[in-house]
């Protein structure tokens, strides 16, 4: 039997590469995430290391190739320590509403005559409410705060996730090799997580990094109107808060934060639409 | 002993907005062991429903399904599972029957698994020799469904369906998707393995040509009902309902001398949702009478093991040979392609 296999498909990667704006999206994301990581250990000084006599210094500053804040803080060290806590309340956000979110919408789709009715109005309900006043609402609760924003932001995820986790489930549904491993006897969840879940996969991985450069503006905005990071903690959105009252002297301090935001969230969008075509089964090859 | 299928008075009803359409409505027959029945009819007439009500994959909403003699409606949890290791169903369309995550070793195992046949090595094993039988090479095992082509992932399938080692195989259209000549092989396969295990087939198709070569049996289905069963010889040579004449007369022959000889049924099929009253295919019937307007056909025996629901069974004049000579020339070299030895190993 010497047939000669045929070549093997191009890996997801190397289709996503192909796209250019792709490729230098998710290089600045990587970068990002790496700086934001080893951010105790790259930084020049301490986030909290503050030295009026060199408050408001500007970009270029000699030491101080971002300038210092109004508290003489290092710009290098905040934006490395505000990238951290921004990531991290993405990250958070988006993985504990997503997983909770994909739940709920494949119990939806799979259980449809008995939850499908159930699951999907309290979704609807939960979408009616913007996300900037569940934010208000928890921190009312528990206070403000990086956690109580990281709830708010996961809670305004799970109804989208829930829908977009429902509608590929109940395609795949349709398809005769759900049928075939019912035929087969096997038990629902060994169904779900071998047969439906892999291939509800892209659209939900999709939506999932769109969703997260989404979250990071959110949250950024929740700080901003200080509901979440509480000073002196460094994070994006509470850093262009901060910087807002300086604005006519000492432009850089809200400006530099507001250019890391848009950069991430770009990059996130970019990479995000560039996934969708490299995982469309239709574009394969 | 009990039939190794038996389906009585099954149905199954679909609520929709301003009614309730009747997709299967009281379809009963029996299938024995090792033998072969084919479900024919038009698309959208229930065959398919009737499949998967068979295989508890669909609730009936009234009737019973017994497999072996025990009813399967009222089954759940271990019992069922129990009952899925003794029938299995192959697909029409080989790109949606198999899952484009798994590998197709993967696909063929994953019943062992779920069943606890065997441990990690026999099931390999197992894998290995299942693949062979449908005519795949063992090392194809590792390879997913894309790189396959239609026919080969039909074998897939079929190997699938084989794994739990089931006495029943619902077959669902499993060849109307592929080229003539990947059908035959197919064809042949699925003979070849009901010889070699003594499966039973409940085949559905629409080809006339296939079932004549596959099936023992026939029953007709037309809106929901069966309207005549028959051995398979017997029905195309003496069908004895109006609608299975027209079915036969609606094989194409290659033959301009019979233009314009042949009358196709006019008019499309009624909905479902409001099935006519009294015999439900008097709306196109060329031999309606008021009678059937009115009284719906009971299934009665015209011949042993020829059952029609008309009126006029037994009055029907004799088929001025519905088939001539058996079949048309085109059919005739579609079934010599059928005809030819088990099939071989594709690469």
């Amino acid at each position: 039997m010497n047939a000669i296999a045929p070549p093997k498909r191009a890996g997801v990667l190397k289709r996503l590469l192909r796209d250019p704006a792709a490729a230098i999206a998710l290089g600045f994301v990587v970068a990002m995430v790496l700086a934001a990581v080893l951010a105790p250990w790259i930084a020049p000084t301490d986030p909290f290391d503050n030295n009026l006599a060199l408050s408001m210094k500007p970009p270029g500053t000699p030491g101080l190739l971002l300038g210092a804040d109004a508290q003489g803080r290092d710009l290098i060290t905040r934006m490395l320590f505000g990238l951290r806590a921004s990531l991290m309340m993405g990250f958070v956000a988006t993985a504990a509403g997503g997983v909770v979110g994909v739940l709920l919408g494949f119990l939806a789709a799979f259980y449809q005559r008995w939850l499908d009715g159930p699951i999907m109005r309290l979704m609807d309900m939960m979408l009616s409410f913007p996300a900037i006043l569940v934010g208000l609402a928890i921190a009312a609760i528990f206070g403000p705060g990086l956690s109580s924003v990281i709830l708010a932001l996961a809670i305004a995820t799970v109804p989208l996730m829930a829908r977009i986790a429902r509608g590929s489930a109940l395609v795949t549904m349709r398809l005769d090799y759900i049928e075939a491993a019912r035929a087969i006897g096997m038990t629902d969840a060994r169904l779900i997580w071998r047969h439906l879940a892999p291939n509800c996969l892209s659209a939900i991985f999709v939506f999932t990094t769109l969703r997260f450069g989404q979250v990071i503006l959110l949250g950024s905005a929740l700080s901003f109107l200080g509901l979440g990071a509480q000073p002196p903690m460094a994070e994006l959105g509470a850093m262009a808060s901060e910087g807002r009252n300086f604005l006519f002297f000492a432009p850089h301090i809200a400006v530099i934060p507001c250019i890391g935001i848009f950069a991430i969230v770009l990059a996130f969008n970019l990479l995000g639409d560039a996934l969708r075509d490299a995982l469309d089964p239709r574009l394969r090859f | 002993m009990a039939p190794l299928l038996e389906l009585e008075g099954v149905a199954r009803h679909w609520p929709v907005k301003g009614g309730v359409v009747r997709a299967v409505d009281g379809v009963s027959f029996t299938l024995a062991r090792g033998e072969t029945l084919a479900l024919v009819g038009e698309s959208g007439c229930g065959k398919s429903t009737t499949a998967r009500l068979a295989l508890k994959l669909i609730e009936p909403s009234a009737g019973r399904v017994r497999i072996d003699g025990a009813d399967i409606t009222g089954l759940s949890g271990g019992a069922l599972r129990r009952m899925r290791r003794r029938a299995q169903i192959i697909f029409q369309d080989p790109f949606a029957s198999l899952n484009p995550r798994l590998s197709v070793g993967e696909a063929i195992e994953e019943p062992l698994i779920v069943h606890g046949i065997g441990d990690k090595a026999s099931r390999a094993a197992r894998v290995r020799e299942l693949l062979g039988l449908v005519g795949l090479a063992e090392w194809q095992a590792g390879r997913f469904p894309h790189e396959f082509s239609g026919g080969q992932r039909q074998r897939i399938g079929i190997a699938r369906a084989l794994a739990v080692q089931p006495e029943l195989i619902i077959c669902d259209e499993p060849v109307s998707a592929l080229d003539v000549s990947i059908q035959a092989q197919v064809v042949n396969l699925l003979k070849d393995l009901q010889e070699r295990f003594g499966l039973a087939y409940l085949f559905i198709a629409h080809d006339l040509a296939v079932v004549k070569h596959m099936a023992d049996r026939v029953a007709v289905m037309y809106l929901g009902r069966i309207v005549e069963v028959a051995e398979t010889r017997r029905l195309f040579a003496d069908p004895r309902h109006p609608y299975t004449r027209a079915l036969l007369a609606a094989i194409p022959r290659p033959d301009p001398r019979r233009r314009g000889m042949v009358t196709p049924l006019g008019g499309d099929v009624p909905s479902p949702l409001n099935p006519p009253p009294g015999c439900r295919f008097h709306t196109r019937c060329p031999l309606a009478q008021a009678v059937c307007r009115e009284v719906e056909p009971p299934a009665l025996e015209v011949a042993p093991g020829h059952r029609s629901a008309c009126h006029f069974a037994a009055e029907l004049p004799v088929v001025e040979r519905v088939a001539e000579g058996g079949l048309s020339p085109v059919a005739a070299r579609r079934l010599a392609l059928f005809g030819q030895s088990a099939p071989s190993t594709l690469t």
